[in-house]
């Protein structure tokens, strides 16, 4: 069998190995960032809603992605199981399971804007309608032949499809869930609610950057011409930018160099560079990376005034910096690099690919919204809500949904006291 | 009479057993005993100090305020007086005496502090009516948990009027601010899950509980907590969970066919609890002491504890239109 063949298929499956394993810096970021009391559960739940998102992908996902179909959804492969290879190209299986990987990465960053207050099934019943209603439909829409791909839309590893998709999701949830409590004061003010470990926090970063090689580096499908090695590069100097960016803005705001925030550059650098690694030059990775710390810090601070409690900052390190990275196509991409699409305002391709890439983030990101808003609002109504009682969520998710804390030499359960 | 909190003490070991499988016995054996505590408490304090500078009201909360105590009980109580503040440290010393002797009588310390020698339960009655309008404008988790807590209070010792007076002011506060009553719901609106999917008896989890059922927080609560929304709804200021089916049963039909159920639980705990050794236990119902029927018996108890406040809870958010 030939050897470039073979080579490739490794490559995508460690590739998706270290996508996966992005999963591990999710738990560890969203751990860290929260409190003690819902560190069991926000890892529990994390593996968890991977198993759901890995089964709905197999029955329903990837064929509704990449079936034959037409421009607005797929409609065959459904229970993929297809043993045959091609002998060039991936294998299917390959191809599968490095989808099914990308799949499970946009739902843990929706599930961001659930974060400390949602109840367990829901978490359940989302992953299910997610994965079968809003990811495939904007993946067909840009990967799997689908109407903006038609439309020359360039999104290499998914700045739109992965990322602005599961923030489009945390939007609406974080909106419908509202603000933790403690979060806002009468007058309007708020109040910091700071994640109980930020080593695990900037673990997480650094777990879900080296994870990131296979995110952006893997969308090349292939060893040829070891190009991979550029997007590696691209996508290394926009996250060092990212978090630079970030922190410089953060100290030169507040005067103090804030570790949250750094470390969330670091992430908007990667989410940025996503959509462009593939088209751009490593000077435009350094701006792409920058502009994307930069955007996350004031982006968190715009939440937080419009009193919508993103506990992550999933909405701004995902979603305002995913649209950026997106638009940032339409003035980086060059003329050598644009396999798909045109290239970039800054390199004569005027505004006609910036105006393609708007068109994408609006579509992809409108969709996402509106869809997630309605799931969650009749999810709300018919499971009498859908954030756990308040009671539950002062004594920690940990015990209320899951029985045990993730700390139990740290933390006691606290007796319920209904009256004295 | 008894001059001694000691003589009291011998006398609750001594007699507890013969009341401890009926509710009303127990029960008003509980208010004597915490009464005659108050007694030699005063008489302490009179003795000492003098006279009560203005007057007062001692008044129990918790179980004991809603008539519920089972064979074991912490304390939860305070004092209200009519007077200015510069009298509060005559009371507070009282409170401090009634506490200590409780706790010699065989009443738990409060953990959460909910005691007379706690300036935050020992105030005038003006400063009560502030204490509670603060609380209900904080509408926090807490501020509604302590507000509940006051509301289910039961004078012992004094005039009954002072308490009175601070719960209607209560009332009217909540009446010009109805969206009141639905953060109050949302207060309660957790209740320990007692049965699983597939009907079977879900025993705690937690360390030193585990195989048991804890009644209280997965039978008794639902009862409790339904009981009194309805009661701060309609202005009712019994505390007793009892007097409040029976005060609200023409406001409310639907209670009518749970009272039994609440009773019932009532009996049901006495019947497994009067041996229990202390008050962690008396709230525990460990699973495999129950025959199939009984087993049967509970899980009916906990169903309707769950429908009674759904239904409450229902009723309440209907009315105000939510």
């Amino acid at each position: 069998m030939d050897a470039t063949f073979l080579m490739n298929n490794l490559w995508i499956v460690v590739c998706t190995v270290l996508v996966l394993l992005m999963q591990g810096g999710f738990i560890l970021l969203e751990a860290g960032s929260t409190r003690m009391k819902n560190a069991g559960h926000i890892a529990g739940k994390t593996v968890f809603t991977v198993g759901i998102v890995s089964l709905v992908f197999w029955a329903v996902g990837y064929g509704l992605i990449y079936g034959e179909g037409n421009a607005f959804i797929g409609f065959s492969n459904f229970f993929y199981g297809d043993a045959t290879t091609m002998g060039e190209g991936l294998a299917g299986s390959v191809d599968f399971m490095f989808q099914l990987a990308f799949a499970a990465i946009a739902m843990t960053i929706a599930f961001g804007g659930f974060a400390e207050r949602a109840k367990l099934i829901g978490y359940v019943i989302f992953a299910i309608l997610f994965s079968i209603v809003i990811y495939p439909v904007i993946a067909h829409w840009i990967w799997g032949g689908g109407w903006l791909g038609e439309h020359g839309k360039q999104d290499f590893a998914g700045s739109t499809v992965v990322h602005l998709t599961g923030a489009a999701a945390a939007l609406a949830a974080t909106m419908i869930l509202k603000p933790r409590i403690g979060k806002y004061n009468k007058d309007g003010s708020s109040n910091e609610i700071a994640g109980h470990n930020q080593v695990f926090t900037a673990l997480g970063v650094l777990l879900l950057w080296v994870g990131w090689f296979g995110f952006n580096a893997g969308s090349t499908f292939g060893v040829e011409d070891a190009f991979f090695g550029y997007v590696a590069l691209n996508t290394q100097l926009a996250a060092g930018a990212g978090a630079i960016g970030a922190m410089l803005m953060v100290w030169a705001v507040t005067g103090k160099a804030d570790v949250p925030t750094t470390l969330n550059g670091a992430l908007a650098g990667l989410v940025a560079i996503t959509a462009s690694c593939a088209f751009v030059e490593p000077w435009a990775a350094v701006i792409i990376g920058l502009v994307g710390g930069a955007f996350v810090f004031f982006s968190m601070r715009f939440f937080d005034k419009r009193k919508i409690d993103d506990p992550i900052f999933a909405l701004s390190v995902h979603g305002t910096v995913g649209i950026w990275g997106t638009l940032s196509n339409g003035l980086f991409a060059t003329p050598e690099l644009a396999t798909v699409g045109r290239p970039g305002l800054f390199y004569g391709g005027g505004f006609e690919q910036l105006g393609v890439q708007l068109l994408g983030v609006v579509a992809c990101g409108l969709y996402a919204f509106i869809v997630s808003w309605i799931i969650l609002k009749v999810m709300d109504k018919a499971m009498g809500g859908l954030r756990v009682t308040e009671e539950e969520e002062i004594m920690g998710l940990d015990i209320s949904e899951h029985g045990g804390y993730g700390y139990p030499e740290n933390l006691t359960r606290p007796e319920s006291k209904s009256g004295a | 009479m008894f001059n001694t909190y000691e003589g009291l003490k011998q006398w609750r070991k001594d007699t507890i057993r013969s009341v401890a499988d009926d509710h009303f016995q127990l029960n008003a054996f509980h208010d004597q005993l915490m009464y005659q505590t108050v007694t030699i408490a005063m008489d302490k304090i009179e003795r000492e100090q003098g006279n009560p500078p203005a007057p007062f009201a001692f008044f129990v909360m918790g179980s004991a305020g809603r008539f519920e105590q089972s064979v074991w009980s912490d304390q939860d109580h305070g004092i209200v007086f009519d007077g200015n503040e510069n009298v509060q440290h005559y009371f507070l010393n009282l409170g401090e005496e009634v506490s200590r002797g409780l706790a010699v009588v065989g009443y738990e310390w409060c953990e959460g502090q909910v005691m007379a020698s706690n300036p935050m339960w020992c105030r005038s009655t003006v400063s009560f009516q502030a204490q509670n309008s603060d609380w209900l404008d904080e509408a926090s988790w807490q501020s509604l948990r302590n507000f509940s807590i006051l509301f289910d209070s039961r004078v012992l010792y004094g005039k009954e009027e002072l308490l009175e007076r601070v719960k209607h002011e209560a009332f009217s506060r909540l009446e010009k601010h109805p969206s009141l009553y639905a953060r109050l719901v949302d207060n309660f609106e957790f209740i320990k899950k007692g049965v699983g999917v597939f009907g079977q008896l879900l025993p705690d989890q937690r360390q030193g509980m585990k195989g048991d059922i804890h009644l209280k927080e997965t039978a008794y609560f639902p009862y409790v907590n339904a009981l009194r929304i309805l009661a701060l709804r309609s202005g009712t200021t019994a505390a007793p969970t009892i007097s409040r089916f029976e005060a609200l049963k023409d406001t409310y039909p639907f209670i009518v066919e749970y009272e039994k159920d609440f009773r019932h639980l009532l009996d049901f705990r006495l019947r497994f609890r009067q041996g229990a050794e202390n008050y962690e236990k008396v709230h525990l119902l460990p699973i495999d002491h129950l025959s199939k029927e009984e087993k049967l018996e509970l899980k009916y108890l906990i169903k309707r504890g769950k429908q009674l406040f759904a239904k409450s809870k229902s009723i309440v958010r209907k009315e105000l239109k939510l």
